[in-house]
């Protein structure tokens, strides 16, 4: 698991999007964006912003360093 | 299953499988003299494979939504992850080939083995996206 907590699935709900919507709206597969969920694959920092940005939110409340 | 794991799941089986009846082949041959025209066999193989390949691409891409998607970033990773690894291999392969220069082995001989690292290295680089496919979950 990565060190790399991360709230996407929880704001992803909140805005009843399904994993395939939020994907083709950055541009990574439905595959990628379950990975991120479950902290099995960090997202680029590109990637990280443009999720950031759909959910009108900052890349620091939606993402968290956890040792 | 994404579109992208299940073709190289095909692809390293049939190229195994194909290439192990190659060299199975070639083996006897080269142990009993049996009569072999290895220009026909290679095609054989490469038709074979080719034929493999485009039915069995067109059937998984008739059961993936996703056919038409290009590569993310986590796949590109993965996919750069399998080509230096395959990369590796190939070299060191190749290397070994040409090595069997020394070992008496005659020119057809030598093309048969760097025609073995090409076809191992390409296995390996299958097989390692499989493999990170499977461990980034």
């Amino acid at each position: 698991m990565f060190p790399i907590a991360n709230n996407v699935r929880a704001e992803r709900e909140a805005r009843g999007m399904t994993q395939s919507e939020l994907g083709a709206a950055i541009g990574l597969t439905r595959q990628t964006i379950a990975a991120i969920e479950q902290r099995h694959y960090s997202p680029s920092l590109e990637a990280a912003f443009r999720i950031a940005r759909l959910f009108e939110t900052s890349v620091d409340a939606l993402f968290q360093w956890e040792e | 299953m994404s579109f992208r794991y299940k073709s190289a799941l095909l692809s390293l089986v049939s190229m195994a499988l194909i290439y192990v009846w190659f060299f199975v082949a070639l083996v006897i041959h080269y142990r009993t003299g049996h009569p072999f025209n290895p220009v026909a066999h290679l095609a054989g193989t490469i038709v074979a494979l080719a034929v493999v390949q485009i039915v069995g691409h067109a059937i998984i891409a008739g059961t993936s939504s996703d056919k038409y998607d290009a590569p993310d970033e986590r796949e590109r990773a993965f996919d750069r992850r399998a080509t230096m690894v395959g990369y590796y291999v190939l070299i060191v392969g190749a290397l070994m080939g040409i090595g069997t220069l020394h070992l008496g082995f005659d020119g057809p001989m030598v093309g048969d083995a760097v025609l073995f690292a090409i076809v191992f290295a390409e296995c390996t680089r299958q097989s390692v996206f499989l493999i990170a496919h499977h461990r980034a979950g």
